[in-house]
């Protein structure tokens, strides 16, 4: 018997007789955590959502709730005695009822614990009101995808799956959701599983994220670490979020660049003095400097609003990002210098 | 591959649709009377002759009339033309056996027109003015008025998707309508006239009511003559293996055709409305005469003359018993359609559950019955029948079967599923690809089992297609002649066998109550789902 509230023991999802992702390990400790399942389009992650939903047979492993096997390739519990609930991406309201309809019938699921949330917080935090008495045809991609949102809410499953959420909710209503989503979530200490490919979302809603990639799990851990302790070049590569440049371990706390000289910081694996690697840098890694003597070549500049992103090119044509806090007076022009302060010190130094 | 029974029903219901085709194929070797010899020495080459012929021609007129009604109502604007989308599709309610009569009626000597003409010019010798529509030209004529409606319905759909868009690049590139017309409209809306052209080339094949009417010897009509009058299902069975290759080739055809390519694609967020043209002057007179000609002359026409008969002979209409008329008819449509519902729920249901692409393939099988024409399927299943009573009945001494499928309400029933379960198999399996499947599977999802999900969200969203389905059956059993002519129960009559037996003893005036009957019913179920038909 497994101590976890949820586990997913060397599974291979298949889809159209198609293996998407391979010998899956994954395990949700608690009743009422929330993990994200992050990852390229077309991965896989949906049919992994499918699966655990009972809408997938599996072939091989077991998938646990509760202690109870629901999947393996002797047992399947078909998807209405699971108690499980899957929200869609695309519309899937029940054509002919009327939204309000459609949300209430959530609230009659036959297995499973009475609803205790009250769907009418839930109608107003999604901001339904004005379209209960709609019919599916009649509203909106975004409006239908938070109807389902909240049927799937009201139903209060043993598990919650949320494919892509919030992908056709505006970017304008999209925070505040998610807002309100994680705390009604944790309220009612609903055990949900995302699947997003929004990195910002999944490390907002996820207190644990796993990286698919290459129809593997690469990584599950939690968002932080996701983030700054990626264990592979390909959660680099995916997340985006920095670049890999050559590197010379040089000491127990030190690395040397040819461009940037040296780095210091510390190492989360130990690498041997004189090791050629290839080290992460981040956009936060950097600090601007205008007194610095370290001047690399702005080639773009990017403006988000809250900082600016200045793409520099170092004299062998490395392309680094480096932030900087939008309040910052002195912008720099491409073709202009940008100095970086020296030393260069990274709190994690991350290389492979 | 799990054996379950959505694979047995599946199989069962294409095993029954299968019997004529399989009787047909097996019977063509078999020993027939000298009939046989008779007919392929003299006239097999007539019947397959005269089959072309008509072919042509009604393939000719309906594309003209068919085609030429849709364009005016698809793009010109004019005075009647929204009555005129709705009331061309009326000629559905009149079968080509009594288009037939009506048409001798009107211009036989001394017919209804020798009629009024003598009421407003007096006695004279008109009926040497008078032209008359019998024969090979009559026989067209009947069939064309009462098929066209295929081509126009179709082809108007095809209109009203095509891209206004498309239009308005043509316009742009500066061609004239007439350019328009041949080099974007028509051929963008070839897929649905061919299909449209081929359900009327299959119905003109399975023409038995008209044409046996003018004496024309087609294929269906030797088939027939030669189970009737020579008692030879086998020779009856062997014309049908020639009847069913036309068809094929038919079928191979049109499904060619439609393969090729994509000719229009639904836009997303509905079809931007078409600007109409707006038609003046003599222009409009124009549209407006040549619709209501059309519509005058396929569906006025012979609802006038039958009314005439009915009123000027009104004995036919106290002798006849329309309430058993009204009962065996019912009795039928009703049997019909809740046998062939109940079906193709199972198949198409079996269908979306199982996602087996074996069952699809049975169920496309199973739905060739409606190319077959109901004299082939009424041989050929009595030949089963008595296959099946004279080998495996026979030999576990269980009595004779024959009674219980041959002349009988069951055997009729049986025949009409095979005809017909392509309209309610096909009708259902719109239906159905309008529900994602995200919407099973959420309401799976909410804990409502399979068969809660059937009746709790399939059948409320269906029930405007099973209510469509139901009338299009009514509609084809009312009117349907052959099958019921061959498989009815003794002294079982509906308002389509009455007016044949009426009309084939030259009693005309007798066969136009029981007609009038039934064009005026056909009429009402048309009416009713005018809107589906006409759903753009």
């Amino acid at each position: 018997m497994t101590k976890n509230f949820f586990e997913i023991d060397n599974v291979s999802f298949v889809a159209g007789g198609k293996n998407k992702v391979n010998n899956v390990n994954l395990s949700i400790e608690k009743e009422g955590d929330i993990i994200c399942l992050l990852g390229p389009s077309g991965i896989g992650k949906t049919t992994i959502l499918r699966t655990i939903a009972g809408l997938e047979k599996i072939n091989n492993g077991k998938i646990t709730l509760k202690n109870r096997i629901i999947s393996s390739n002797k047992i399947h519990i078909e998807p209405e005695d699971r108690n499980v609930a899957l929200s869609f991406q695309e519309n899937c309201l029940f054509p002919h009822y009327s939204v309000e309809k459609n949300i209430n019938l959530g609230a009659t699921r036959k297995i499973g614990k009475k609803s205790k949330i009250n769907s009418k917080n839930i109608i107003k935090f999604l901001n339904l009101e004005k379209i209960l008495n709609k019919y599916p045809h009649e509203i909106s991609a975004g409006e239908a995808q938070r109807a389902s949102l909240a049927r799937s809410l009201i139903s209060q499953p043993d598990l919650l799956l949320l494919d892509e959420p919030l992908s056709n909710v505006d970017q304008s209503f999209k925070e505040e959701i998610q807002v309100e989503l994680k705390k009604i979530l944790t309220n009612s200490k609903i055990t949900t599983i995302i699947v997003t490919h929004d990195s910002y979302e999944a490390f907002y809603l996820g207190s644990k994220c796993a990286i698919i990639l290459d129809g593997q799990i690469k990584q599950y851990d939690d968002p932080y670490n996701v983030y700054h302790f990626p264990n592979s070049v390909e959660v680099v590569n995916f997340l985006n979020r920095g670049i890999l440049v050559p590197a010379k371990v040089t000491g127990e706390n030190s690395l040397e660049n040819d461009d940037l000289g040296t780095i210091e910081g510390n190492f989360i694996k130990h690498y041997p003095k004189g090791s050629n690697v290839k080290l992460l840098l981040q956009p936060e890694d950097l600090e601007h400097d205008d007194k610095s003597n370290l001047k690399l070549e702005v080639v773009d500049r990017k403006f988000r609003g809250t900082n600016f992103i200045y793409t520099l090119k170092t004299p062998s044509n490395t392309l680094i990002p480096v932030f900087v806090h939008s309040h910052h007076i002195h912008q720099h022009e491409v073709d202009e210098k940008f100095g970086i302060k020296r030393p260069i010190h990274i709190d994690h130094i991350v290389c492979f | 591959m799990r054996i379950n029974t959505w694979y047995i029903s599946s199989f069962l219901i294409s095993l029954v649709v299968a019997i004529p085709i399989l009787t047909v194929f097996t019977s063509f070797f078999e020993e027939t009377s000298n009939y046989y010899e008779i007919i392929k020495n003299t006239f097999l080459i007539e019947y397959i002759l005269n089959s072309l012929i008509l072919l042509i021609g009604v393939l000719i007129l309906t594309f003209f009339i068919g085609v030429g009604s849709a364009y005016l109502v698809s793009f010109y604007e004019f005075p009647g033309v929204n009555f005129f989308k709705w009331a061309l599709i009326l000629s559905f309610a009149v079968p080509g056996y009594i288009y037939a009569y009506s048409l001798t009626a009107f211009f036989e000597n001394y017919g209804t027109l020798y009629s009024i003409l003598k009421s407003f010019l007096g006695e004279g010798n008109y009926n040497k003015l008078i032209p008359k529509f019998d024969g090979m030209i009559g026989a067209i004529l009947s069939i064309s008025f009462s098929l066209f409606g295929y081509v126009y319905v179709l082809t108007r759909a095809s209109f009203h998707y095509q891209s206004q868009n498309l239009l308005e690049l043509g316009q742009n590139l500066g061609f004239s309508k007439k350019k328009l017309l041949f080099n974007i409209i028509l051929p963008s809306a070839r897929p649905a006239i061919i299909a449209g052209l081929a359900l009327v080339a299959m119905e003109t094949l399975s023409d038995f009511g008209a044409v046996s009417f003018f004496g024309i010897s087609t294929l269906t009509t030797g088939i027939y003559n030669s189970w009737i009058s020579f008692d030879d299902l086998a020779f009856a069975n062997q014309l049908s293996f020639f009847l069913l290759l036309f068809i094929l080739g038919l079928f191979l055809l049109e499904n060619l055709s439609r393969k090729k390519a994509q000719y229009h694609s639904p836009v997303r967020g509905g079809v931007k409305k078409k600007k109409k043209i707006k038609l003046l002057s003599f222009k409009a007179f124009f549209a407006f005469f040549a619709l209501m000609l059309i519509f005058l002359v396929s569906f006025l026409f012979p609802v006038l003359q039958m009314f005439y008969w009915t009123i000027i002979f009104p004995k036919n209409f106290i002798d006849l018993n329309i309430l058993q008329l009204f009962i065996n008819t019912f009795i039928l449509v009703l049997l019909t359609s809740f046998v062939l519902l109940i079906f193709s729920f199972l198949s198409n249901y079996g269908n979306r559950v199982t996602r087996s692409k074996f069952l699809q393939h049975v169920s496309t099988f199973s739905i060739t019955g409606y190319a077959i024409p109901g004299v082939i399927l009424a041989v050929a299943f009595i030949t089963f029948i008595a296959w099946l009573d004279n080998t495996v009945i026979k030999f576990f001494d269980l009595g004779s079967i024959k009674k219980i499928f041959i002349g009988s309400i069951t055997g009729l029933v049986i025949v009409y599923f095979i005809r017909f379960y392509s309209l309610s198999f096909n009708g259902l399996k719109t239906g159905y690809e309008r529900i994602n499947r995200s919407i099973d599977e959420s309401s799976y999802l909410l804990g409502y089992s399979k068969m809660k999900t059937f009746l709790g969200i399939h059948l409320p969203y269906l029930k405007n297609s099973v209510f469509l389905i139901g009338i299009l059956i009514s509609i084809e059993v009312i009117k349907e002649l052959p099958i019921t002519l061959i498989l009815r129960p003794f002294n079982f009559d509906t308002f389509a066998t009455t007016a044949y037996v009426f009309a084939s003893q030259d009693l005309l005036e007798a066969a136009a109550v029981p007609a009038l009957f039934l064009i005026l019913i056909a009429s009402l179920f048309i009416l009713i789902t005018s809107r589906y038909i006409l759903r753009d």
